[in-house]
C-alpha cells in the first residue's frame, strides 16, 4: 500500500500556540516531513503608524510593540534616536537604564521557564515559577509604576529618578531571586523527566544556527557567543564587560536543543543580578534627563537630519530599530523594526522536519516566540473578553502602589 | 582575529573599486567609567556591484544579518542592507551599512538566500510590502499579508502602488460607505 501523508493545519487560534500564528505540517504516521509557517494574523503596521507621529509618541507607541518586554523596544528606540540626533544621556540616566532592562530580562526568562514548563505538561512547576515572578513585577512596579508598559525611557535620558528605598527593594530583590535560580536549577535541570523531554528535542547546530540568522538564547544555546551586551556595548554596559552565557562554558559542551536553553535562560538570571547590582553599587549623581522640556527636544528633532542604528538585547533576543531624521518633520520619517522572533522563527522550519508531531508545543516554546513582535500589537482584554479601558486600568494600578507602598514602608 | 571599521572598508574597496559612491565611518562614543569608542561602516554603492559587494562582506567573515529594509524616495527605491561582522567578539562587532537606489521600472535584485538561508524572511517582506522582486528566492509567499492580497498593492509604497485607495474607508462604518455608494442599507 502506498503511503498517504497528512495535512496538520496548527493555529492561527490553537491551545499549544498563546498568540496567533499558522503552522502547517505535512505528516507521515508520526513523523512531519513539510512544514511551512504564516505568520501577520496580528499585523497592525505600526511602524507605519510611527511615521505619522512625533517621535516622543512614536516612542510609546514603540513600547506597544511587545506583549511582555515593554522596555527592549523602546530601549532600541532610544538608542538608534540619539545616535540619529546626536543627543547624550547623562550619566545617571545610562545606569538607570540598564537596571530597569535587567529587571525585565529576569521576569522575562522566568515567565518563559514557566511556559516551557507548561508546554511538557508540567503546570506545578508552571504556578511554582510565575510565583516566583511576581517579586520583581513588584520590583517595578514601585519604581516605574506599572507592572507593564514602564513609560520610563526618554530621547537622551529616563523620566523616572531612583530613590533610596528603591535601591533597598532592589537589594532586597537580589538576596531572594540569588536562592529562587538555585531552586530553578535544582527543578529544571537536575530532573531526569525534565532532561528527558528536552533532550534533543529542537536541536540546531552551531553552523544552522548562523546561517539561519538566530538571535538571543536561542544561538548562544547552539553555541555562539552573541550578545549586543558584549558586542556593541551602550550605557553602564561598557564598563561592566558583559561576557555572552553560552552552555560550552558551563558545562563544557553545547548542542543547541531545548535543554541547553533552559540553562542558558537560568544563567542568563544570574548575570542580571550581578548587572544590577553593579548599576546600584556605582550609580553616578546628576540629572537624568538631557533635554528636560519635551517642545524644545521636539524642536531639535524637527530641525536635525540624521540616520542611526539602535541594537539592543533583547531577553529573546536582539532588538534592532533603523531610523531616519529628514529635518523636516518631528518624527522619524523612516522606521525599520526587527525584534528578535522575526528571525528566531526561521528556525521553525529545521527543527520541525523529522520532529515528532508531539515534539511540536516544544519547537514552538523553545525560542520564546512572540507574535506581538513580530506581528506589532497588543490589546489588553479581561476574562469575559471585555476591552479594559485606559481609566480602569490605571485606577487599578494605583491601587496597587499605594498598597506595596504602605507595605515596603516607603513615604511618598 | 578581528579588524577594524577602516580595515574591513579597505578590504570592500579592494573588491568593489568604483562601484562605492560615497562612504562614511561613524564613530560613537560609549561608557561612564571607562569611556570608548566604536565604529559604524555607511556605503552608498552602485547597484550593479550589489551581489559584489555581499560576497566580499561574506569573504571576510560569516556575518549576521540585521535587516534589509528600503524607503520610496519618488523615482526609485532605496534598499538599506545592514550586516554585523565579527559578532562573536567582546567590543568587535563592526555594522556594514550598504545603501543603494533600485529604480521602480526595474525593481528586480539577486536573492542572498544561497549564502543565507535566514535571509528568506526578510527578503519575503521587502517583496510583499515594496514589490522588490528577486531574483532566486524560491518560497515567495506571502509573510504576513494574507494569501489573498491583491497584486499589485504594496503598502510600504508612497506612489499609486500604494494602498491608499484601500485605506481611506478605514474609519467608516460599512453602513456609511453602502450609503455613499448609493446601496441600500440593512
Amino acid at each position: 500500500m502506498a503511503k498517504t501523508t497528512y495535512y496538520v493545519p496548527i493555529g492561527p487560534i490553537h491551545p499549544a500556540l498563546k498568540e496567533p500564528i499558522r503552522v502547517e505540517a505535512e505528516v507521515e504516521g508520526e513523523k512531519i516531513v513539510k512544514v511551512d509557517v504564516k505568520r501577520g494574523f496580528a499585523h497592525r503596521g505600526i511602524e507605519y503608524m510611527g511615521m505619522k507621529r512625533n517621535a516622543i509618541q512614536t516612542l510609546y507607541l514603540s513600547e506597544r510593540i511587545c506583549g511582555i518586554c515593554s522596555i527592549s523596544h523602546p530601549y532600541a528606540f532610544v538608542i538608534g534616536s540619539e545616535k540619529a540626533l546626536g543627543i547624550e544621556a547623562p550619566h545617571r540616566a545610562q545606569y538607570i537604564r540598564p537596571i530597569i532592562a535587567e529587571l525585565e530580562r529576569i521576569h522575562s526568562h522566568i515567565l518563559w521557564l514557566g511556559v516551557i514548563a507548561h508546554e511538557i505538561g508540567f503546570d506545578s512547576l508552571l504556578f511554582w515559577t510565575w510565583k516566583g515572578r511576581e517579586k520583581v513585577l513588584d520590583v517595578l512596579e514601585l519604581i516605574t509604576g506599572n507592572r507593564i508598559n514602564y513609560s520610563m525611557y526618554m530621547i537622551g535620558g529616563v523620566r523616572r529618578d531612583l530613590k533610596e528605598s528603591h535601591i533597598k527593594a532592589l537589594r532586597d530583590m537580589i538576596t531572594y531571586y540569588w536562592e529562587f535560580t538555585e531552586h530553578m536549577k535544582e527543578v529544571f535541570l537536575s530532573d531526569p523527566v525534565y532532561k528527558a523531554r528536552t533532550r534533543g528535542v529542537a536541536q540546531v547546530p552551531k553552523d544552522m544556527a548562523l546561517k539561519l540568522n538566530l538571535v538571543g538564547p536561542t544561538a548562544r544555546a547552539a553555541g555562539l557567543r552573541m550578545d549586543i551586551r558584549q558586542d556593541i556595548p551602550f550605557d553602564a554596559y561598557a564598563d561592566i564587560d558583559v561576557k555572552a552565557v553560552v552552555p560550552q562554558d558551563i558545562v563544557g559542551e553545547a548542542r543547541g536543543d531545548a535543554y541547553d536553553v533552559t540553562m542558558v535562560r537560568i544563567y542568563e538570571i544570574e548575570q542580571s543580578l550581578d548587572i544590577i547590582e553593579y548599576c546600584i553599587d556605582n550609580l553616578p549623581e546628576g540629572r537624568i534627563l538631557a533635554i528636560p522640556n519635551y517642545i524644545a527636544l521636539l524642536n531639535k528633532i524637527k530641525k536635525t537630519e540624521g540616520e542611526g542604528i539602535g541594537a539592543y538585547e533583547a531577553p529573546r533576543g536582539e532588538v534592532i530599530h533603523y531610523f531616519r531624521y529628514d529635518g523636516t518633520r518631528d518624527g522619524p520619517s523612516v522606521w525599520k523594526v526587527v525584534a528578535p522572533s522575526y528571525n528566531n522563527i526561521n528556525s521553525w522550519g529545521y527543527c520541525l522536519l523529522g520532529a515528532e508531531v508531539a515534539d511540536i508545543p516544544v519547537v514552538v516554546a523553545y525560542i520564546d516566540p512572540c507574535m506581538c513582535c513580530n506581528d506589532r500589537v497588543a490589546v489588553v482584554k479581561d476574562s469575559t473578553g471585555k476591552m479594559l479601558d485606559y481609566s480602569y486600568i490605571h485606577k487599578r494600578a494605583i491601587e496597587k502602589t499605594r498598597m506595596l507602598e504602605k507595605e515596603l514602608g516607603v513615604r511618598r | 582575529m578581528t579588524l577594524t571599521a577602516e580595515e574591513i572598508f579597505d578590504r570592500l574597496k579592494e573588491e568593489l573599486g568604483d562601484a562605492i559612491l560615497d562612504y562614511e565611518i561613524k564613530e560613537y562614543k560609549t561608557g561612564v567609567k571607562k569611556p570608548r569608542t566604536y565604529k559604524e561602516v555607511w556605503m552608498e554603492i552602485d547597484r550593479s556591484a550589489f551581489r559584489r559587494a555581499i560576497e566580499a562582506i561574506f569573504k571576510i567573515e560569516y556575518p549576521h544579518l540585521h535587516f534589509i529594509t528600503g524607503e520610496d524616495i519618488g523615482e526609485s527605491i532605496r534598499m538599506i542592507y545592514s550586516f554585523g561582522l565579527f559578532h562573536e567578539h567582546p567590543w568587535g562587532e563592526v555594522s556594514i551599512i550598504i545603501k543603494f537606489d533600485l529604480p521602480k521600472n526595474e525593481l528586480i535584485l539577486p536573492t542572498i538566500t544561497d549564502l543565507m538561508i535566514g535571509a528568506e524572511t526578510n527578503e519575503r517582506e521587502i517583496r510583499e510590502m515594496l514589490g522588490v522582486e528577486f531574483d532566486g528566492l524560491k518560497n515567495k509567499r506571502h509573510l504576513f499579508l494574507p494569501d489573498d492580497w491583491p497584486e499589485g498593492k504594496y503598502p510600504w509604497r508612497r506612489d499609486e502602488y500604494g494602498v491608499d485607495d484601500m485605506i481611506k474607508h478605514t474609519h467608516k462604518s460599512v453602513k456609511e460607505i453602502r450609503e455613499e455608494r448609493g446601496e441600500q442599507s440593512g
